[in-house]
């Protein structure tokens, strides 16, 4: 057997993905969510883990640094990544939005200014719509920006929705569902076809 | 001083050269083997030319130029099609096969890679027959090739444009339908793609095949029996029948573990025509070779022409062996190197002259630094008392050429 590498997504996702994991019956040791360790392996050494920034992992594996990857839809999208989607892992479920001040309309004639963690998702969605936009691209607290002018509205992942409220922004039209998902490798599915199917279906069978 | 930050400044140095070279050689030499001959076409090519032939390079990708009349040319942003066109228009006897192959380099721009404006390819073109022997003989050669290369783990995967195609003529989807489903399809998302087509309202049978497609995956015998069960009409059979034959062509090859089948594989619907195929290295996310049947492209040419190609991204080729530590040193060394006082230059140049026409590589200098480190395996000095060789690290007087020519004969046996 080959050995597969598997990228995984740091921080908040983390925990949930370790978990399912550990139910497949593959034992990694010191693999827990507040370690600093990078890299783990399983017991036999079939599988390494690494672990990279959320937004990364797509790239880890379209360029083959990895076969496997687990990561949001969000990250997906935003990467544009040629690479196989091959499960819905249900977990980590929330939506792309376009928020806004409550009673704003988003079609307009004019051009947009639209303030993201997620450009490429932005123009997409709006491209799609016939309507003309300029992205601001955030790394954070992107709700501040239309109550201070910096954009007319926002688009950005929604959970509950209590972000939204607490800064009077409200959702205007939803857009992809997201959930955790797994993606693989096109070089590696052709030619570690059995390594990468044995992974999925033990991971299928944890999620059932 | 302005620096200048320059677009493709990859593989320029020395080094980096032979190592390109001596793939770019392995390739051509076995394309050869099969009996292809090698052409070329132009490096500009007609705007119009491009934006007339459906479904073929995407026009915003194209690097476009305007000539002093005023034309709009584009710097040669694919091979096949006017490879097609003048073959379709100058073939003398109907019928007969042109077995062509180029080595090229092509010119794009996309959003995504700004930087890679231009790459090589290195591919082939049979044209002149439809059939299971002549496209199994073409993957044949993709496979032969990349086992030249060094590359021990590798898999063709095979599909067929046409399987897919019929699968959606059963329904009518409109563009946007059609688009989205096929990124489902190419990205084997089939739990995006199981709600998506429920919500069209598309028959319940040719629903349930369409989402086992992506699944449609791996060893050729296993995925033509699972095919047998979506069939819906002759045609699919037909199909399913060609890819059975050109299968069990490639099992006498002996190469039926290279290969997979994947009915997923269905990009550039509207150009291939017949078996589609592309080929994947280890850790190398990208295909590094892509090909299939483009019976219909002459057509467009007025000519009915069947065809079938191929091409390597040559620099992809390049990536990968790096990567696998798979280059070898291709430069060939320096036999000899030749150092001389001024009185005796024209006996040197002499010598240099008549080894270098034998074949030999010879460096010659009068000052020793500069060819001091050069790796010869024989070195001779023109002193002013007495001329010398080393060969093998074993020091010979020599008083002329001629003694000279049979001393190195000598070491050579």
């Amino acid at each position: 057997m080959e050995q597969i590498t598997l990228a995984l997504a740091k921080g908040r996702p983390a925990s949930s993905t370790i978990k399912l994991l550990e139910e497949t019956g593959e034992h990694f040791s010191e693999l827990h969510e507040d370690s600093r360790k990078l890299v783990f392996y399983n017991e036999d050494k079939t599988i390494k883990v690494i672990f990279v920034k959320a937004l990364d992992v797509p790239t880890y594996v379209e360029k083959g640094a990895a076969d496997i990857g687990i990561v949001g839809k969000d990250n997906i999208l935003e990467s544009q990544a040629d690479v196989y989607e091959l499960l819905d892992l249900k977990i980590g479920k929330c939506m792309f939005a376009v928020a806004g001040k409550p009673g704003q309309k988003v079609d307009s004639n004019q051009k947009l200014t639209i303030a993201t963690k997620y450009p490429n998702v932005a123009k997409k969605h709006f491209k799609k719509k016939g309507q003309d936009i300029e992205t601001v691209k955030l790394n954070g607290s992107v709700e501040l920006a239309p109550l201070i002018g910096l954009s007319d509205f926002i688009v950005d992942i929604v959970e509950t929705g209590s972000t939204l409220k607490e800064n009077g922004l409200v959702v205007l039209e939803e857009m992809d569902y997201i959930s955790t998902r797994l993606i693989v490798n096109k070089a590696s599915f052709a030619t570690k076809s059995a390594e990468v199917q044995n992974f999925i279906n033990q991971l299928k069978s944890a999620m059932e | 001083m302005q620096r200048y930050i320059l677009d493709n400044n990859k593989n320029t140095n020395v080094d980096d050269f032979q190592v390109r070279d001596g793939l770019i050689q392995k390739i051509k030499s076995r394309f050869h083997t099969y009996g292809y001959k090698q052409v070329r076409t132009s490096t500009f090519e007609s705007y119009d030319m491009y934006s007339d032939v459906a479904g073929t390079v995407n026009r915003e990708e194209m690097i476009k130029v305007i000539d002093s009349s005023g034309h709009v040319l584009v710097l040669r942003p694919d091979v096949t099609i006017p490879l097609t066109r003048t073959t379709a228009l100058n073939l003398s006897v109907p019928n007969s096969y042109q077995r062509l192959f180029y080595v090229l380099d092509v010119f794009r721009q996309s959003e995504e890679q700004v930087n890679q404006k231009e790459s090589t390819q290195a591919g082939v073109e049979c044209f002149g027959e439809n059939s299971p022997e002549v496209d199994a003989e073409l993957i044949m050669l993709s496979i032969h090739t990349l086992k030249d290369l060094g590359f021990n783990n590798f898999k063709i995967e095979i599909g067929h444009a046409g399987f897919f195609k019929e699968l959606i003529k059963q329904t009518k989807l409109s563009h946007q339908e059609l688009d989205v489903l096929l990124s489902y399809v190419q990205s084997k998302n089939i739990a995006e793609m199981t709600p998506y087509l429920q919500k069209l309202s598309i028959d319940e049978k040719v629903q349930s095949a369409i989402v086992s497609i992506p699944l449609l995956y791996g060893k050729p015998d296993e995925v033509i029996k699972q095919a047998k069960s979506i069939i819906l009409n002759k045609k699919m059979e037909e199909i399913l029948q060609n890819l059975t034959d050109v299968f069990s062509i490639l099992q006498d090859f002996g190469v039926e573990d290279a290969v997979n089948f994947n009915f997923g594989l269905i990009n550039n619907m509207d150009y291939y025509s017949g078996v589609i195929f592309q080929g994947f290295v280890d850790s190398i996310g990208k295909p590094v070779l892509m090909g299939g049947r483009y019976d219909h492209l002459s057509e467009q040419f007025g000519h009915s022409l069947p065809a079938i190609g191929f091409a390597f991204e040559v620099d992809l080729l390049i990536h990968a062996l790096i990567q696998q530590g798979l280059t070898t040193n291709q430069s060939k060394p320096i036999d000899f190197t030749i150092q001389y006082t001024k009185q005796k230059q024209k006996e040197a140049l002499h010598l240099a002259y008549q080894l270098r026409d034998k074949g030999y590589t010879v460096l010659i200098d009068t000052k020793a630094a500069a060819l001091n480190n050069s790796g010869a395996s024989c070195v001779i000095r023109y002193e002013e008392t007495q001329n010398t060789v080393k060969i093998d690290n074993k020091e010979q007087v020599f008083s002329n050429s001629i003694e000279l020519l049979s001393l190195i004969e000598k070491g050579d046996t």
